[in-house]
């Protein structure tokens, strides 16, 4: 047995990758069953899913703690959290980047597969959805199922889903991330600090489980405090403002869904720790002083 | 009042976790800069309380209460009725979906308004139970896919009609009720700011459309919500006490082919369903503003 854990950002399709994955493996004789982490989250929050495959019947139903490969869709996830988390000795991970391989730096040196998804989606569907584009990189990284088997199940799973030709479409982007994977080992030594969790003792919580505003070691709580949450690595497309053409209207900044827009010398101004980069600011702009652009993530 | 009348200071922080595109943060956070400081923000089950109230985490600079799904408007009741026996004014309000208003929410919603207690009840209405995962509500659109309704060969969608929820409560005669839509701007807020300066019971209703669940490029948010008002898929008023007291008319009447244009939600939709969705929008424009525009 094998097993495939992937990070991604709720939206990207990690669960729909994980499923198409298993329809892969099961074409070709194999047992395979998917399942994503069940959550709260929203659309840019990251969120996990897992596949297992076999050549008998499954029965463990658990979550994936001690995967032989990681699949990360969204680069920005490693930096937040160590996506290597219980990966098997000879494990593998497979990340959505535009670096090599050797250009990783991860908590560990481990073997590395790399392609830039998010461009080959952005060319072949038009929008930033990497989970098809990934299966063509796992297929080549791994070798355990052909490309062939991961094409026939894209066409099956999201053609359903999508249309005939949304589905031929996404085949064909499995198909070139699967020619431009490259495969090598990551640099190690990330260090990583483990979130700490604000969790209260029976004496700490207050009547009636309200939360008061307090300062504790993992940060903010209670009102107020989710500024301590920064999203700004939700975004693929960042609003660039220029300056000379805004009018100071305020519209953008009365839109904005993060409220993450102020007025500095009565022209709007982004937090890029908070933008999500939804474009609807440069969607409204009157005087179009707003445009979004492809960010680049050093 | 307009939006350059409004407080830089916000009373909901960014961080919170919705969606993005999706514009509810955008209309709490903008009520509340109207609201002011001397507000209770209550929410039941819906995507607001789990993106912005995700424990530890809070994205309110008021005190904020969570209960059960069907109880909003009863849980708002006693909260003002204890403020008011102190003597005191505090403000407070109650914010809750399509789904705890539209169906779980409206035997509770219908007692308080009957008794007018003093208090600001806010529909957001996405259109469906957003938060569970897209099942239709009493709110959704007649046609629209949802996990419930879906799109398929013999029943493409859902089949009945949207349920007229602001009329429901105009019938109460309650001091106030008013339909808003966040993409025009200054009728939200001075619909807001009449809701705060009116006693007694008060329902705002807004549309929120949502990326998400209908399908649509996250950027297109508040296009989508003017496009609503302008094809009359969402139509803007003010009543008091049953009477309907301002109607803002759109300038010009698009068809509802142009406002479904672009929401995955809608993608199956043939002629005769558009001429459907048409018809009903035509007897709701007709109802509100009269004679339709000659095309």
């Amino acid at each position: 047995m094998y097993e495939i854990r992937f990070h991604g950002r709720g939206g990207q399709g990690g669960r729909m990758a994980a499923e198409a994955y298993a329809l892969a493996a099961f074409l070709e004789g194999s047992y395979a069953v998917s399942f994503p982490f069940f959550g709260a989250e929203r659309r840019g929050a990251p969120v996990r899913a897992f596949t297992r495959v076999d050549d008998k019947k499954i029965r463990i139903k658990t979550q994936v703690y001690e995967p032989d490969y990681v699949v990360v869709l969204d680069e920005t996830l490693i930096e937040t959290e160590d996506v290597l988390e219980g990966l098997k000795e000879d494990g593998m991970v497979i990340i959505n980047t535009a670096k090599k391989p050797e250009e990783v730096r991860l908590s560990k040196p481990v073997k590395c597969a790399t392609v830039d998804a998010t461009s080959i989606a952005l060319e072949i569907l038009g929008r930033p959805i990497t989970n098809t584009a990934i299966l063509g990189a796992i297929a080549k990284a791994t070798g355990r199922v052909s490309i062939d088997s991961i094409e026939k199940a894209i066409i099956e799973k999201f053609g359903a889903r999508l249309g005939k030709e949304a589905g031929e479409k996404n085949a064909k982007a499995a198909r070139v991330a699967y020619e431009k994977t490259l495969v090598g080992v990551a640099q190690g030594g990330k260090a990583f600090v483990p979130r700490k969790k604000w969790l209260p003792t029976v004496e700490e919580m207050p009547i009636g489980g309200a939360t008061p505003a307090m300062e504790t070691d993992a940060g903010l709580v209670g009102i107020g405090s989710f500024i301590e949450n920064k999203t700004g690595d939700w975004r693929t497309f960042m609003p660039i403002i220029d300056k000379e053409k805004c009018i100071g209207c305020k519209f953008c900044w009365f839109y904005c869904p993060e409220g993450c827009i102020s007025m500095e010398d009565g022209k709007a101004s982004v937090d890029y720790d908070y933008c999500k980069g939804c474009g609807i600011c440069a969607n409204e702009c009157p005087v179009n002083a707003i445009e979004m652009k492809r960010e680049v993530r050093t | 009042m307009n939006i350059k009348d409004l407080p830089e200071e916000s009373l909901f922080t960014p961080g919170h976790t919705a969606c993005a595109g999706c514009p509810a943060p955008a209309i709490v956070r903008n009520m509340m800069k109207i609201f002011g400081k001397d507000t209770i923000v209550y929410t039941p089950a819906n995507c607001l309380l789990v993106f912005s109230g995700t424990y530890p985490y809070l994205a309110w600079r008021v005190p904020y209460l969570h209960e059960a799904f069907e109880n909003t408007a009863a849980c708002i009741s006693g909260v003002a009725r204890a403020y008011r026996k102190k003597g005191k004014k505090t403000l407070v309000v109650g914010i809750a979906g399509d789904g705890g208003t539209y169906d779980i929410g409206i035997q509770a919603l219908s007692g308080a308004a009957e008794r007018n207690e003093d208090v600001i009840y806010v529909c957001y209405d996405n259109e469906a139970y957003m938060n569970t995962g897209i099942q239709r509500s009493g709110a959704t659109p007649y046609g629209a896919a949802t996990t419930t309704t879906p799109a398929g060969r013999k029943i493409a969608g859902k089949l009945e009609h949207k349920k007229d929820m602001a009329e429901i409560m105009r019938a109460h005669e309650v001091p106030y009720v008013a339909t808003l839509s966040i993409s025009h701007p200054k009728d939200f807020l001075e619909k807001v700011e009449k809701a705060k300066e009116t006693e007694g019971f008060r329902y705002l209703h807004v549309l929120s459309p949502c990326p998400t669940g209908w399908r649509f490029d996250p950027a297109k948010s508040i296009e989508i919500a003017r496009k609503a008002v302008d094809s009359g898929m969402w139509t803007l008023y003010e009543a008091e006490y049953g009477e309907i007291t301002n109607i803002y008319k759109p300038k010009k009447k698009i068809p509802v082919e142009e406002y479904i244009k672009g929401q995955g939600r809608f993608r199956h939709f043939t002629p005769e369903m558009i001429a459907e969705l048409q018809k009903w929008v035509d007897r709701k424009w007709k109802r509100l503003y009269g004679e339709l525009p000659e095309s």
